[in-house]
């Protein structure tokens, strides 16, 4: 059976140009980019030309501004850490509700020790209230961070203004943004519009590179402490020989994804299509994030009274991946923070599904989406304890969280 | 978390879902048990019903017959309400002999279960137990008479130790002797008490204490966890009462009548010291420089008329 992938959020398939730039460094070019003859400086060389293709992709900064690290993850932990170990008196961090969990329980974590967290609601559209962003931000306030993009409903959050009303508020405050999701799908420019941003962590899993390669943007002048520490590489920054195969796919692989900025509403097309006709076709189902700007690859959507876990293994069973804010995919009981902190209605909460789209979906894979997953949502209804199978409605008996939307008239 | 399930609860759930000939999909009309547990806040719910085939005279010997569920949940739910009813209806059991089908059972017929949905072939066993409750109530059995220990909800009732899923304490003393349970993760998977916040491990008559309770207290393997520090709210902003209406006045009398002429508003969203973070809007809010441009003259008439020290950020 063929694999339709739509789970890009969860990582991507690694391009083939990304493969074929990536197999001589683990082949014939194996020499350590700090060593002195010849043939390392030629692998030190890949590096930089890794480090100044990730610079175009974000704007143009000067590429020194950025150094690599395993992944995202450990860009959050350092960016979050290393601003409160360089300003250990002071104590305030302003973040959201909906952060993913490399910043969401990394900003815990710091509560824990005795920091200030402050975390802003959302609405029912996923969109921050910038009045409550201004009344948090406070005289000892050290960062904000906040995602570019969710990693769940694709809502993006207005960065570029919530960095910039962050630094007339004061100059001092740091401003990180998680901008892992947004990387190849948005035109992000650090030297224009996004130039109130001083840290920024993006990882290359999410862009057709390998697992386990990201880097942090860091403007130059901002207070961080390293976090990983023994060695100079890096500037000093990232102590550790270089991961160089994997930097030089993270590099092909910002190349690629700049030459595709310009197809992304190709994706969106698609995105869109897919939205409608399940809109269209299947009965108490909420869109995500509706209303808000999203990613333009991402749909979130949650089917009343049915569980999302056994949607995906129904889709799965068509070769269909996609993923599920429910409890029961994940390690804990508890449903998506992200939905929660959106009050998704409680009847819908356990059913969401997230299809995610890259470059290389087609639209013969998202007509089988169309074609297949109203069924499975039917099958599960007919035998849920709330669903009416005859009238194709909820029973008069069940939960209703008002107001409910019958959305296909 | 990839897929851990066993061939054969595959299977039952893909038949089930399909609703081939001999599953038990659906509810049996004017039931003689029927037994519920679960809600959709919880994030699995199921309905059972069964008939019997009544005795003439000895309602003890009534057998059952046929077993429909209904579920709300994930595929090993799914199953497992499905291995339910095969299980009683195979079995050819009186009401009172199908009171011994355990949620061990379950797990077996479905060939395994993972730790985390364990909770699932616990939701089975509840929802038949209480049908079995229905039933005798139906047909005027007392069932301490027929020597059985049945459990009202009643007797469970009491101080609710996990908030998120509304376990109480009653019930989590009576579920670590029945199912054996001897750690949090153990309570978690079988009856999800702690699954969520985690708050109640630790705190005093939390899970711990009464898992010590039943149990003796254990050697602690890495001592308690810190305490949670509690989310803090946006503070209001506080800023001086003279200064703010002193910009409010300035804001009435001159900015806005000035901004209004041209079809625009303003709001002051809040104030810190010297800093006015107002939104801009109308008519002139679309365009970026004239966005600027009302910045600056709202931020020269309050440096001139209340204060140098101010400045004004769009917001």
């Amino acid at each position: 059976m063929q694999t339709i992938y739509l789970d890009n959020n969860a990582t991507t398939a690694v391009a083939p140009e990304v493969t074929a730039a990536l197999a001589p460094f683990l082949a014939d070019q194996y020499f350590n980019p700090s060593s002195a003859y010849d043939q390392a400086r030629q692998v030190s060389a890949a590096l930089q030309t890794a480090r100044h293709e990730l610079a175009v992709l974000l704007g143009g900064v000067t590429p020194d501004q950025l150094t690599f690290t395993s992944g995202a993850t450990e860009s959050n932990n350092w960016a979050i850490g290393g601003v409160v170990r360089a300003q250990p008196q002071r104590r305030h961090i302003v973040t959201t509700a909906v952060e993913h969990p490399a910043v969401f329980e990394v900003c815990k974590e710091l509560a824990r020790q005795g920091c200030d967290v402050t975390f802003l609601p959302v609405d029912r559209s996923g969109q921050l209230d910038r009045d409550a962003y201004v009344r948090a931000l406070r005289p000892d306030t050290l960062l904000v961070t906040i995602m570019l993009a969710n990693n769940e409903t694709g809502v993006l959050f207005p960065v570029a203004e919530l960095a910039r009303i962050a630094h007339e508020t004061n100059p001092a405050i740091i401003f990180h943004t998680d901008a892992t999701q947004a990387i190849g799908k948005l035109p992000l420019d650090l030297t224009g519009e996004f130039e109130h941003v001083d840290l920024l962590s993006l990882s290359g899993h999410k862009i057709h590179a390998p697992k386990g390669v990201g880097a942090l943007y860091a403007k130059r002048g901002t207070p961080l402490r390293p976090l990983i520490i023994g060695g100079h590489q890096e500037n000093g920054r990232r102590a550790g020989t270089e991961n160089v195969p994997f930097i030089v796919a993270l590099g092909r692989a910002a190349r690629l994804a700049a030459d595709h900025l310009a197809g992304v509403d190709q994706i969106r097309q698609l995105r869109d299509w897919l939205e409608e006709a399940v809109v269209r076709t299947i009965p108490y189902l909420e869109v995500n994030g509706q209303g808000a700007r999203r990613l333009p690859n991402t749909l979130n959507l949650s089917c009343h009274y049915i569980e999302g876990e056994s949607i995906l293994y129904q889709l799965n069973e068509h070769g269909i991946c996609a993923s599920s804010g429910s409890a029961c995919t994940s390690g804990s009981l508890e449903p998506s923070h992200v939905l929660k902190a959106m009050h998704v209605p409680f009847t819908a909460m356990h059913g969401s599904v997230r299809f995610s789209l890259s470059r290389y979906t087609t639209a013969a894979e998202v007509d089988r989406v169309i074609e297949v997953f109203p069924e499975v949502v039917a099958s599960l209804r007919r035998i849920s304890p709330y669903w009416d199978a005859a009238r194709n409605a909820p029973r008069p008996t069940a939960p209703q969280e008002a107001p409910a939307h019958p959305t296909n008239h | 978390m990839a897929w851990e399930y066993s061939e054969k609860t595959r299977q039952i759930f893909m038949d089930a879902v399909h609703g081939k000939p001999g599953t038990h999909m659906g509810e049996i009309e004017k039931p003689d048990g029927f037994g519920e547990h679960g809600s959709i806040v919880c994030g699995d719910a199921l309905r059972f019903t069964f008939r019997v085939r009544q005795h003439a005279t000895d309602p003890l010997q009534d057998v059952i017959t046929e077993a429909r569920y209904l579920t709300f949940g994930c595929t090993s739910a799914i199953a497992a309400s499905e291995a339910l009813c095969t299980i009683i209806e195979h079995g050819q059991y009186t009401p009172i002999q199908a009171l011994k089908v355990t949620n061990q059972d379950i797990v077996r017929f479905l060939e395994g279960l993972p730790a985390q949905k364990i909770h699932c072939s616990v939701m089975g066993a509840e929802a038949l137990e209480s049908a079995v409750f229905n039933w005798a109530q139906k047909r005027g059995v007392d069932l301490a008479l027929a020597g059985v220990q049945l459990q009202t909800k009643g007797e469970d009732e009491g101080r609710i130790v996990c908030k998120c899923f509304s376990v109480t304490e009653p019930y989590i003393r009576r579920k670590i002797k029945e199912l054996n349970l001897r750690t949090i993760p153990d309570i978690t998977n079988a009856i999800k008490a702690g699954g969520a916040c985690a708050s109640c491990h630790h705190a005093p008559g939390g899970l711990q204490d009464l898992l010590d309770e039943a149990w003796g207290r254990q050697p602690a393997a890495g001592g308690p966890l810190p305490p949670v520090v509690p989310l803090t709210e946006a503070p209001a902003g506080a800023s001086s009462f003279q200064r703010f209406k002193q910009i409010e006045q300035v804001i009435a009398q001159s900015v806005r009548p000035a901004l209004q002429h041209d079809g625009g508003d303003i709001e002051v969203v809040d104030i810190k010291d010297n800093l006015v973070y107002c939104r801009l809007s109308g008519a002139c809010a679309g365009c970026m420089g004239a966005q600027a441009t009302l910045k600056m003259m709202v931020e020269r008439t309050l440096k001139e008329e209340v204060s140098e020290q101010l400045r004004v950020i769009a917001v």
